[in-house]
């Protein structure tokens, strides 16, 4: 982490001296590829870390270009090149904001559907301006743009790009530390799980799509005195799809990563293209075999040698000193299924399903497998929507919200696989459980929510001591570990109702015994709901006394666990009764 | 039918990625030989018949068919060598017919096969150009019985067969289990139907936290020995 | 009335072609669960095949069983060292076909250049449709192309391989346990797709400028057809087709090519957004 800080840093220092050890024109040239460097940054942002490809970024690159372009072109002052600036950088994050959350809305994951979107954004972008002589000059494109006021083009202008470099660097630098840029992460990794956490991964992937565009305009609005001429060619799909191969080449993980691919290939290219026939067609397959073998790209063997560097900056360990109280007012939970249906396809998966949940303490869903337990929870938060009936929670229908709405409601879940983040370390994981519910968009953007701790994060301390060695990746957890930190982080959001699916599927017995006494503590202290699906019979009898037995999608007998085992209707469908 | 083989499984375990459910099980089935494997819901029967099958992978044990070393064949080849399944869950091709669904594996699509089980099963042949998804569950258990038992497989596979079945076609599907059992063919069977197991096996094994916990082999009182093993 | 006639001709014959490369695409995205960022990369080897056997100086008709042979050989190679250790891991297999799109075309361009060709548009022989004259060459493939169709779907209802499809994408654990090979199946699968492609590629080959870069378009064309016609069925795709050529056609003729683009990429957008399920959804 801090050697790679350096290393960054040194790679920065390296770039300012060119001029010195080149000559001007090696630094002209060098400017143009740090442009679509910066571009491969901001591609980095959505593709390395949040786990979605945008394939047409140099609409946002040649949007930049045309805007600022054409307010060189007006040579009306200082007050219009900042307008002009601006508008380079603000109307590429408009767009790609409003595009990206109107389609990461409706499609969770990392499916094509955004990939096509913007790839066809590019191609329209090129005919626009192909065909909008009057604003963009044509297929001839817009020329004679003179150079940026008080810049040589051949000569000082590099240095303002170069300060552009380490300004777009420094920013997704911090926007990459700072929160916004873990739950990103977590998205890429777990985006469903990130939802039950309150989070709303959309808006949340549409604010990465729209900083990655503003760099994009940035860049392009450089290009423009950089170049003096803008062609349709700078929107168009040809361009993105280079930039794309660079950022992988390079290291779409890493900050640094995209601008080493675009001057290496890009010096290269203009070497080899004409003298080497089948010049595109290697960097094709070295692109292919970069993005299925080596996806750290080359910067990762930059980084294998900056470890041996002395490492700056680096911080001590983490201090959680803001004690936050996340407990609610009003902790009751009523909770109401009211002939509750869930059909999919010809399955009728919940049939007319009602039952009420009104006092705190741990309730247990039990029935044979297919009796729709599962899918109960999935129609509470929001995984699939009711086909008719009504979810009263507190008050308010929940029945058919979106994941994250309902989890800021105050339901909160547990998984049946243990769906923790693996490569975050086990702090950043809890992080994100304290933040839930809690975290402004502001906040996102401070330091200040690493140092959160709740009264309740210590006990968690104390009940799951290897919690403690929270640098370690959470996927290096043994299963048993994982269950336990995803049921800690469960709670830490301190909602009123936990829904836990299992939380003991898969552990030892002695882990079992475990998982049983930190149910019962925590509910305990916390005075919340938790309702569990469970087949153990002897977890079940231990933890609750309030046994709802599911059948075919319906209630089939509701009560303590001694009427339950008396109820020859129970008998009949469950626990090995002979028919 | 080539020279009838044994299934012999051996300190199997495995389960669902890295979580594992099934641990050190050991069985076997001998040609013509009813096995029963029964317990609780979520005690690893249906992920031991889908270790077997091959639908998840083991993580360590034998699974042994005759010489022959399962763990290394894909499911559809297993299933060529001659262990036929019929899974709990998701029995039939819900968007096929139900014609589809008997004959989709031979090339002549023939539904001659079938006809003593038509026989037993008189539903099956009526609705044969219905679409599956609209059978019942049961309707669904007993198309999906019939095609796992026409099949030409040494070993037969059926995973809770019973569920949701009314009683006098589940006398019927014993009748078939018996008569097949006669001609040689090798069944393993989970069933939390006692009844059915106690009428028809040859061994039963219990199972709990997915391990062997009690086997006992067939007779009269057998439902007795596993009911008192299963209680609550 | 000879106007309206070709012009309906040449509408019928585009929305065929876009049919077939989207089903190409459907069968591809919608049943194998990956989406062939090179598919377009097919439709432009099937324009090549046409240029060659033109260039050989053979009856462009032989450009079919080139095509065919080009684009199952190509697509078995990508299935057999790609795509098939990517199934169920899209994201991959998106990236993985998008550099292997990168690649074909950079190929295609060392090799025959990267300036537009154009197949000869004096096709010998013409026949008289409605009043309308039309070269003979796209008759006959347009009458190849609607026996086609019939032909699949007939096919596809009664054959057992349809069946079998069938099985494999609505219940895969089951298709194994009833013997279906289902990595060959997929593999017989995916080089369908693709072929489609090159067939499509055939027949727009006399109608478009035959370039490297000309597969993007078809793979959004495609692509939007499929959003606004769901998976599902044929039906929904011929819908697809129909509007997604049929509105392209009409306000491009009203204001430009570039408004015709446009009204496309909006509907697209608007139907991902209100019916993620296309026109004809699949329950």
């Amino acid at each position: 982490m801090a050697s790679s800080r350096a290393i960054n840093v040194l790679f920065l220092i390296g770039l300012l001296l060119v001029p010195f050890m080149w000559d001007s024109f090696v630094a002209y040239q060098l400017g143009l590829f740090l442009l679509y460097g910066m571009v491969g940054q901001g591609i980095g942002l959505c593709w390395g870390r949040a786990g979605f490809l945008p394939l047409g970024q140099a609409l946002f690159f040649g949007v930049g270009a045309y805007v600022f372009g054409f307010a060189l072109k007006l040579e009306a002052g200082p007050l219009i090149l900042v307008a002009g600036l601006l508008a380079a950088i603000l109307l590429p994050a408009l767009i790609a904001f409003v595009v990206g959350f109107l389609v990461f809305i409706r499609q969770i994951g990392s499916g094509p559907y955004f990939s096509l979107i913007t790839l066809a954004l590019t191609m329209l972008g090129f005919q626009l301006a192909n065909s909008m002589d009057w604003l963009t000059g044509g297929f001839n494109g817009m020329t004679g743009i003179p150079a940026l006021p008080g810049t040589d083009t051949y000569e000082t202008l590099y240095y303002v790009i170069w300060a552009a470099l380490v300004l777009v660097s420094g920013v997704l630098a911090y926007v990459g530390t700072a929160p916004f840029g873990q739950l990103l992460g977590a998205t890429a990794q777990n985006e469903e799980r990130l939802q039950y956490f309150g989070v709303n991964t959309a808006l949340l992937k549409a604010i990465a799509f729209a900083i990655s565009a503003a760099v994009a305009g940035l860049a392009g609005a450089l290009f423009a005195p950089h170049q003096g001429i803008v062609t349709p060619q700078s929107v168009g799909f040809l361009l993105s799809a280079e930039i794309v191969v660079w950022t992988a080449v390079g290291g779409r993980a890493s900050l640094m990563g995209p601008v080493l691919g675009a001057i290496l290939i890009g010096f290269m290219a203009s070497e080899l293209r004409d003298s080497f026939q089948y010049w595109e067609v290697l960097i094709a397959l070295v692109f292919v075999v970069v993005v299925i073998r080596f996806p750290g790209g080359l910067w990762s063997l930059v980084e294998g040698l900056a470890r041996r560097l002395p490492s700056i900056g680096a911080k001590g360990a983490r201090k959680r000193d803001l004690e936050t109280d996340k407990s609610r007012a009003d902790g009751s939970v009523r909770l109401a299924f009211e002939d509750v249906e869930l059909v999919l396809g010809p399955v009728r998966i919940l049939d007319k399903l009602s039952f009420r949940i009104d006092t705190p303490g741990v309730h247990s869903i039990i029935g044979p497998n297919g009796a729709g337990k599962t899918s109960a929870f999935n129609v509470l938060t929001g995984r699939l929507k009711p086909t008719a009936g009504r979810i009263e929670y507190n008050g308010a229908t929940v029945g058919g919200l979106s994941r994250h709405r309902i989890a800021r409601k105050g339901i909160a879940r547990k998984l049946q696989i243990p769906s923790v983040f693996p490569d975050l370390s086990v702090d950043r994981n809890l992080d994100i459980a304290l933040w839930a519910g809690n975290l402004t968009l502001s906040q996102m953007f401070t330091l200040r929510p690493f140092r959160w701790s709740t009264p309740l994060l210590n006990e968690m301390y104390d009940i799951f001591p290897f919690l403690e060695d929270g640098r370690q990746p959470a996927g290096s957890l043994s299963l048993g570990q994982r269950q336990m930190l995803d049921f800690a982080m469960t709670c830490l959001t301190q909602s009123p109702l936990l829904l836990l699916d299992e939380p003991c599927a898969g552990l030892s017995s002695s882990e079992t015994g475990e998982m049983i006494d930190a149910i019962e503590r925590i509910v305990a202290t916390t005075g919340s709901t938790a309702i569990i699906i469970e087949h153990d019979m002897q977890v079940v009898e231990r933890l609750s006394n309030h046994v709802l037995v599911l059948n075919q999608g319906a209630l089939l007998a509701n009560g303590a666990m001694e009427e339950i085992r008396s109820n020859p209707a129970v008998q009949a469908v469950y626990g090995g009764g002979s028919k | 039918m080539s020279k009838p083989h044994s299934l012999a499984i051996s300190k199997l375990s495995g389960g669902y990625g890295d979580v594992t459910v099934i641990r050190d099980v050991s069985l076997t089935v001998e040609p013509g030989k009813i096995v029963f494997v029964t317990g609780r819901n979520g005690v690893g029967k249906t992920t031991l018949i889908k270790l077997i099958a091959g639908q998840l992978a083991a993580q360590s044990g034998n699974i042994l068919f005759g010489e022959r070393d399962m763990r290394a064949e894909p499911p559809h080849a297993r299933r060529a060598i001659g262990i036929g399944y019929a899974p709990q869950e998701s029995v039939v091709f819900d968007d096929l017919s139900v014609r589809e669904n008997l004959t989709l594996q031979y090339r002549d699509r023939d539904l001659a096969r079938y006809e003593a089980l038509f026989a037993s099963f008189p539903r099956l042949r009526e609705r044969r150009a219905q679409r599956a998804g609209t059978l019942s569950g049961g309707e669904k258990k007993i198309l999906s019985f019939c095609r796992a038992v026409a099949e030409d497989t040494q070993l037969v596979m059926l995973d809770e067969p019973t569920e949701g079945v009314q009683p006098e076609n589940i006398e019927r599907m014993a009748t078939h289990v018996a008569t097949e059992a006669g001609k040689g063919r090798g069944f393993l069977i989970v069933e939390q139907n006692l009844g059915f197991a106690e009428r028809l096996a040859d061994h039963a094994h219990v199972l709990d936290h997915g391990a062997c916990i009690f086997e006992t082999p067939g007779g009269a009182d057998l439902r007795a020995r596993l009911a008192e093993r299963l209680a609550l | 009335m000879e106007l309206v006639a070709l012009q309906g001709l040449n509408f019928v014959y585009i929305s065929l072609t876009l049919a077939l490369v989207a089903l190409g695409l459907a069968v591809v995205f919608g049943l194998l669960g990956v989406m062939n960022m090179a598919h377009g990369e097919f439709v432009m080897l099937g324009a090549y095949s046409v240029l060659v056997v033109q260039n050989a100086g053979l009856p462009l008709l032989a450009a079919l069983p080139l095509a065919l042979a080009v684009c199952a050989a190509v697509g078995w190679l990508l299935e057999y060292f790609v795509i098939r250790h990517l199934y169920r891991r899209p994201f991959d297999t998106l990236l993985a076909t998008w550099g292997l799109a990168i690649l074909m075309r950079e190929i295609v361009e060392a090799v025959f250049g990267r300036d537009y060709k154009s197949v000869n548009q004096s096709l010998p022989g013409t026949v008289e449709v409605f009043g309308a004259v039309y070269p003979a060459y796209r008759v006959v493939l347009m009458a190849l192309m609607v026996a086609f169709f019939a032909g699949l779907f007939l096919w596809y209802r009664r054959s057992n391989t349809g069946a079998r499809i069938k099985a494999m994408v609505s219940n895969p654990a089951l298709a194994t346990a009833v013997g279906v090979n289902t990595a060959v199946l997929a593999r017989g699968a995916f080089i369908f797709g693709v072929c489609m492609a090159g067939l499509a590629g055939v027949a727009l080959a006399p109608l478009v400028r035959v370039e490297p870069y000309m597969g993007i378009d078809y793979l959004l064309s495609s692509f939007f057809i499929l959003v606004v016609g769901g998976l599902g069925s044929l039906v929904g795709l011929l819908v697809g087709s129909t509007v997604i050529g049929g509105s392209d056609a009409i306000v491009s003729a009203i204001t430009s090519k570039t408004g015709g683009y446009m009204t496309v990429l909006v509907i697209s957008i608007l139907f991902l957004w209100l019916r993620p399920n296309g026109i004809v959804a699949r329950d």
